[in-house]
């Protein structure tokens, strides 16, 4: 074993050893989180899939055993998430999911993530939300905002272009949806965001771009 | 920008960067250097090994064109009588131009530039990229690559003064030599050199030199690993290993630590926000218990709080977050979940060991505006100010002291460095305690046990030139691991004045020596420069790390400049006394990245003379710091630190004592709290 392997996995190992605290900081860090986190770094051995359930399953015991607005959030390796609504502060809501990580919507529109890794620190999408929940054709700069590799925060400005779809309309019994769906396409990211818009200009299902070697979450509203 | 968020940029625009590592563990083909280089500011750390030869080498990219590689070796070829070869060099490579249209990328290079091996070389390569695939690196080498098959003059003889051969370089035979490297795909790369090392000295061991042709193979295991073999002028079959870390490209950038609650806004319209509630004398214990409640299991400690009817200043010990803007953003987020509606005003006071040293000054409204946008917005709306002393209005928490802490670890070490000794490890069992009795004194000890390792092993030596062994015999004291008093020691943090910050540590400062410690710092919050004092009267402890003392006690101190050159840069200048009772100064500069990762040189001059200091003929050396949080993705306060000394004399040394005043304060000031704002709202 290298010396600096060695020196990595002996931190990670003094962490992970006994200790005590009268003041109860840090009495949660045990040798779970650490082995789990390691796994993420070292060449060998990666984390078993997490959610063997299927989104739908998901989302049905979500509904059932959660109270108030829930988010179904799937990446695109197929992990299914269930995210709750914690707080709302004017237009933006945040979510948490049951494993401690957040998505912040503004308008349906992925303001922040934390937890990811690689999260959206934050962003302004005002110019395209406008034309999305309009739904209009149009042009609109972004800005999604990282830490990089150094710690810092980066700005990553990208120009849009907007295009609404036909509207669908779907009928189940006597209730009838319609929806637009609307394609958001910016580069330089070359990301492409889609979104379902109802008739009220309410985002009620996407595909968002969250960043860099993130890719893309599937968001759907399962409960307003 | 697009680089530092691992989007692929364009191939033309980047240094050429190496393919695979080469048996001296720098970027290059197999023996033959070439002209690329690593990302910069990435560490490697490469194992070769063939029969009777092994070496280890630590590679580090200072600049985007600049490397340096460090190497312990052992060859049963190089040594003489059969006996091992245990040496230690370094190397310098410095790419002078990158590849540029039809231009090939030009390197320069030093190997084994100190000391006296007679094993040194130099080299001019130039290396070109014929196809995305295929590159072809030729060059001129001198010394010992240009032994075969070189041409003019004669190479001066070795000093043997143990400092740079610089008297040898680039003079003597000089040879040519070539070769291909190809990317057969993503992950495999094959190799063909033609060498100009005659392997002289090997030849005369025995060593079976058929042809100059060498052939190699690199597999890229993934992003940091990499696994190669090579045969050598076919007779010898050689494999290695490499660890590449690169400090700009963490596994996790902004971490996978769970989300903060979110901000509470407040309901009701401005004019609803009655203060009626500080009336109440059960209101403010309720909301401190609270609030204390909400941080303990964020990981941090409220030491005290003053509430008044409009704005709050709390005093948080953060034990978990290394940014420590990350810590006042949550902190932030639960005084909007934790406060009545008319507390506008926060303050949010950091304390390190006791000691308030920074106040960060937030509007609630703003932070209700903010919450969750651009983090250098946010910072324009905030004021961090020197922190206000002394306990007036303050109700504190009683229930966090005295606390006891303690902690059972492996660890791992290091025998330090002498000529003509392998490295040496033990592996043992540590057990530290600290009991801080109240704020800012803190009882603390650390207790090692051997388990296995072959320090004992070795055969040390103190300098016999020095007029004092204050440090050459650091060996003796790492031979003696059963159950070695590391430190044990009672220290006082104080603020005794606004800008001021004291020290006092009594007790076995270190494992070499006991005494008593005192320091005094003068660092204002927005200030890059600090200035220093500290003043130590030492006694010398015995080889077993007991009790007991040795006969050698003195007095030393030092002032300190400290300043801080922006972009992670900070230098500092010592100048007094030093250990062996040797006057002098010490320079020392340090690079440190946001998230953590910091690199530094150091440099110590004294009228202790060369010939008195012995090999390397003055103090230097580099260090290392790596954060844990980088590695694992998770937020946390402990770092690797590793010092390296080519050279490890009695002159310029001074005692290690824990918990010097810069460095516990340092994070907490305007600096690096800039420096680290990016996490105000992770």
């Amino acid at each position: 074993m290298s010396r600096a392997l060695a020196l990595v996995a002996l931190a990670a190992l003094s962490l992970a050893a006994c200790s005590r605290d009268s003041a109860e900081i840090g009495a949660k860090s045990g040798a779970g989180p650490v082995k789990g986190t390691l796994s993420k770094v070292l060449p060998f051995g990666k984390p078993a899939p997490a959610h063997p359930a299927s989104p739908e399953q998901i989302a049905a015991s979500a509904l059932q055993s959660i109270e108030g607005p829930v988010l179904l959030a799937q990446f695109d390796n197929g992990a299914a998430v269930i995210f709750a609504e914690r707080g709302r502060n004017g237009e933006m809501r945040t979510y948490l999911s049951p494993d401690g990580r957040s998505l912040s919507l503004r308008g349906g529109m992925i303001a922040a993530t934390r937890g990811f890794g690689r999260d959206v620190m934050s962003s302004d999408t005002a110019q395209s939300a406008d034309l999305i929940s309009a739904q209009q054709g149009g042009t609109a700069t972004r800005v999604q905002y990282y830490l990089d590799g150094d710690g810092r925060e980066r700005p990553y400005p990208m120009a849009c272009t907007i295009a609404p779809a036909e509207p669908i309309t779907q009928t189940a019994g006597e209730q009838s949806l319609t929806v637009t769906p609307v394609t958001e396409l910016c580069d330089p990211a070359k990301a492409q965001n889609s979104y379902m818009v109802n008739e009220t200009g309410q985002i009620i299902a996407s595909r968002q771009w969250i960043g860099p070697r993130m890719g893309y979450l599937t968001i759907t509203v399962l409960r307003d | 920008m697009m680089a530092g968020l691992g989007l692929a940029a364009s191939a033309s625009s980047e240094p050429t960067t190496g393919y695979s590592f080469g048996t001296p563990g720098a970027p290059g083909l197999i023996d033959m250097p070439s002209a690329e280089t690593r990302p910069a500011g990435e560490f490697s750390a490469t194992v070769a090994a063939r029969q009777g030869d092994s070496r280890a080498s630590f590679n580090f990219q200072f600049a985007p064109r600049l490397s340096g590689t460090l190497r312990f070796s052992e060859s049963e070829d190089l040594g003489a009588g059969g006996r091992k070869l245990k040496d230690r060099s370094f190397d310098l490579h410095w790419q002078v131009f990158d590849e540029a249209g039809w231009r090939p990328a030009i390197a320069l290079g030093l190997r084994d530039i100190v000391g006296d091996s007679g094993q040194s070389s130099e080299y001019l390569v130039a290396t070109k990229t014929l196809t995305p695939r295929l590159r072809a690196s030729v060059g001129l080498g001198w010394g010992r690559l240009g032994t075969e098959g070189g041409s003019g003059g004669t190479r001066p003889a070795p000093s043997g003064d143990g400092g740079f051969n610089a008297d040898q370089w680039f003079r003597g035979p000089v040879a040519p030599f070539a070769g291909l490297s190809f990317a057969a795909s993503d992950r495999l790369t094959l190799k063909a050199e033609i060498s100009s090392d005659a392997y002289t000295t090997e030849v005369g061991n025995g060593f079976e030199r058929n042809t100059s042709l060498n052939f190699g193979a690199d597999y890229k295991v993934n992003k940091s690993v990499s696994l190669g073999a090579y045969v050598l002028h076919g007779s010898e079959i050689g494999l290695q290993a490499t660890i590449a870390m690169d400090p700009h490209d963490p596994p996790a950038p902004s971490g996978f630590e769970k989300a903060p609650l979110p901000v509470r806004p407040r309901a009701a319209a401005a004019s609803d926000w009655s203060g009626a509630w500080s009336a109440d004398p059960t209101a403010r214990p309720a909301i401190q218990k609270a609030l204390s409640d909400a941080l303990k299991s964020d990981g941090q400690i409220l030491e005290a709080m003053n509430l008044s009817a409009t704005g709050v200043e709390v005093r948080v010990r953060n034990e978990t977050y290394d940014a420590r803007p990350q810590a006042i953003g949550h902190i932030a987020r639960m005084l909007t979940r934790a406060m009545p509606a008319s507390v506008e005003d926060f303050t949010i006071t950091l304390v390190e060991k006791g000691m308030p040293v920074s106040s960060t000054r937030l509007r609630r409204s703003d932070i209700e505006a903010m919450e969750n946008r651009p983090a250098h917005e946010f910072l324009a709306r905030t004021q961090i100010t020197e922190a206000g002393l002394g306990n007036e209005g303050f109700a504190t928490s009683t229930t966090v002291y005295p606390r006891v802490k303690y902690a059972f670890s492996p660890y791992l070490e290091l025998s330090s460095h002498q000529p003509g000794q392998s490295l040496h490890a033990d592996i043992g069992l540590q057990a530290k305690a600290q009991i801080e009795l109240t704020p800012g004194l803190l009882l603390s000890g650390t207790l090692r046990q051997k388990l296995v390792g072959n320090i004992a092993d070795g055969t040390y030596s103190a300098s016999g030139t020095s007029p004092a062994i204050v440090r050459s015999d650091i060996n003796t004291y790492k031979s003696n691991s059963d159950l070695a008093v590391q430190n044990l020691t009672l220290a006082w943090y104080a603020r005794p004045a606004a800008n001021l910050y004291s020290r006092v540590t009594v007790g076995y400062l270190e494992r070499m020596y006991g005494g008593i410690s005192g320091e005094l710092l003068w660092k204002p919050v927005a200030s890059r420069l600090a200035l220093g004092a500290e003043i130590d009267y030492v006694k010398k402890r015995d080889y077993e790390q007991h009790f007991s003392f040795a006969d050698y006690e003195t007095v030393s101190g030092h002032l300190s400049a400290y300043y801080d050159f922006g972009e992670g840069i900070t230098g500092q200048l010592d100048l007094g006394r030093y250990l062996a009772e040797d006057w002098g100064a010490t320079i020392a500069v340090d690079r440190e990245l946001a998230n953590g990762w910091k690199v530094g040189a150091f440099a110590t001059l004294t009228d202790m003379s060369s010939a008195e200091f012995g090999d390397g003929a003055f103090d230097k050396g580099i260090r290392l710091s790596i954060p844990l949080s980088w590695a694992i993705g998770k937020p946390s306060l402990a770092t690797f630190n590793q010092t390296l000394r080519p050279y490890s004399g009695d002159g310029g040394a001074r005692v290690d004592v824990d918990g010097r005043l810069y460095d516990t304060i340092r994070s907490g000031h305007m600096g690096e709290l800039y420096q680290n704002w990016g996490r105000v709202w992770r």
